[in-house]
């Protein structure tokens, strides 16, 4: 009956195709057991998918200098949701920001998951075909909770999507965070079904996130610098302004200005100099 | 409208829910539209019918990439 399912939809069905020449691919070219090519397939698709990430992690470095003034909208409008979303988007288009998160790439992976699924359903491995894993999966065409080792799997599921969840959310609301780390114990009933295969395609997507995340982490506090610096300068600057008391008029300018000469040690004699070009 | 003309677009909606609770559950990230990709194929479905919206529900996930601007972005 579901095989009749997915064949009616020819979609599903050429993606089953495709993901079934992708395994066997891994299996009989490179030699891998069937449960790595399931790993070296979701490797590949991530890796498909950096050019997105690495664009996302340059908007969210953008972002991330802006952060201050979206905490205070956020809070402005901690009540109205709806009215938060419009003015953070009025403000991403005032400051240029292109936001970091979009709903494309996040789809893209959808397909892959379904054809993996049917894949593992369907597919009739060949006779005495090695489908362990580690050691500790028997079969990862069968049911996850059919086999010790599925319920194994499940716990590094569990752990591994929530992580993955703390490491892709920008949210700052504990609330948030709070149903972030439960989805992952709700999820596990329903994919305590699926083969185990499957659990694995998610514990090792949800590695990568993980993994990402972990070097998007280290890049995105170079750009905060500025910000920070900022706030050095500011208080560095009362003791220098006593020295030099002219720059009353500098005071109410926006941060953004000072931004580009964060390193710079004498940013205030590049300030003469802007007035010495009329006496030059 | 009459129920059995909005059926197939209530059928479209009752997928994008589907996707909402499964899926779409899986992943924190907001979108980078208002209203969210799935709100504005909802609101679609509804205002133009099946064939419409998904066309414009389509249209509207192709823009939500990391290289589009994002925004305020109703359903016309």
């Amino acid at each position: 009956m579901n095989h009749m399912v997915v064949f009616a939809i020819p979609v599903l069905s050429q993606l089953e195709a495709v993901m079934r020449h992708v395994l066997v691919w891994f299996h009989t070219t490179l030699g891998l057991t069937w449960a790595w090519s399931i790993v070296g397939t979701t490797v590949v698709v991530r890796m498909l998918l950096v050019p997105l990430t690495i664009r996302q992690i340059h908007s969210m470095q953008n972002l991330q200098r802006y952060a201050p003034q979206m905490k205070e909208i956020q809070k402005k409008y901690k009540n109205d949701r709806q009215k938060q979303n419009e003015e953070l988007m009025k403000f991403y288009r005032e400051h240029n920001i292109n936001p970091a998160a979009s709903c494309l790439p996040m789809l893209l992976q959808l397909p892959v998951f379904i054809a993996l699924y049917y894949t593992l359903k369907h597919y009739h491995f060949p006779p005495g075909s090695d489908l362990s894993w580690l050691n500790f999966i028997h079969d990862i065409s069968a049911g996850t909770t059919t086999q010790w080792g599925g319920y194994l799997l499940l716990v590094v599921y569990v752990v591994s999507q929530m992580a993955s969840m703390l490491y892709m959310t920008t949210a700052t609301n504990k609330a948030q965070q709070r149903i972030m780390l439960v989805m992952p114990l709700v999820f596990v009933t329903f994919i305590a079904r699926f083969p185990a295969g499957l659990v694995l395609y998610w514990v090792t997507t949800n590695l990568w996130t993980v993994g990402q995340g972990l070097i998007t982490r280290r890049l995105i506090p170079k750009t905060p610098a500025p910000s920070t610096a900022i706030e050095r300068r500011s208080s560095r600057t009362p003791p220098k302004d006593d020295g030099g008391t002219g720059d009353n008029g500098a005071k109410p300018d926006e941060p953004l200005p000072q931004q580009p000469k964060p390193q710079a040690t004498a940013p205030r004699q590049v300030r003469r100099k802007k007035k010495r070009p009329s006496r030059r | 409208m009459s129920v059995v003309l909005r059926l197939p677009s209530l059928l479209g909606i009752g997928l994008v829910w589907l996707y909402r609770l499964t899926w779409g559950a899986l992943f924190p990230t907001t979108c980078k539209y208002h209203p969210s990709c799935s709100e504005y194929a909802i609101q679609a479905l509804r205002k133009h019918g099946l064939v419409r919206g998904s066309l414009m529900a389509g249209w509207r996930l192709l823009r939500c990439n990391p290289w589009s601007r994002g925004g305020f972005d109703p359903v016309r």
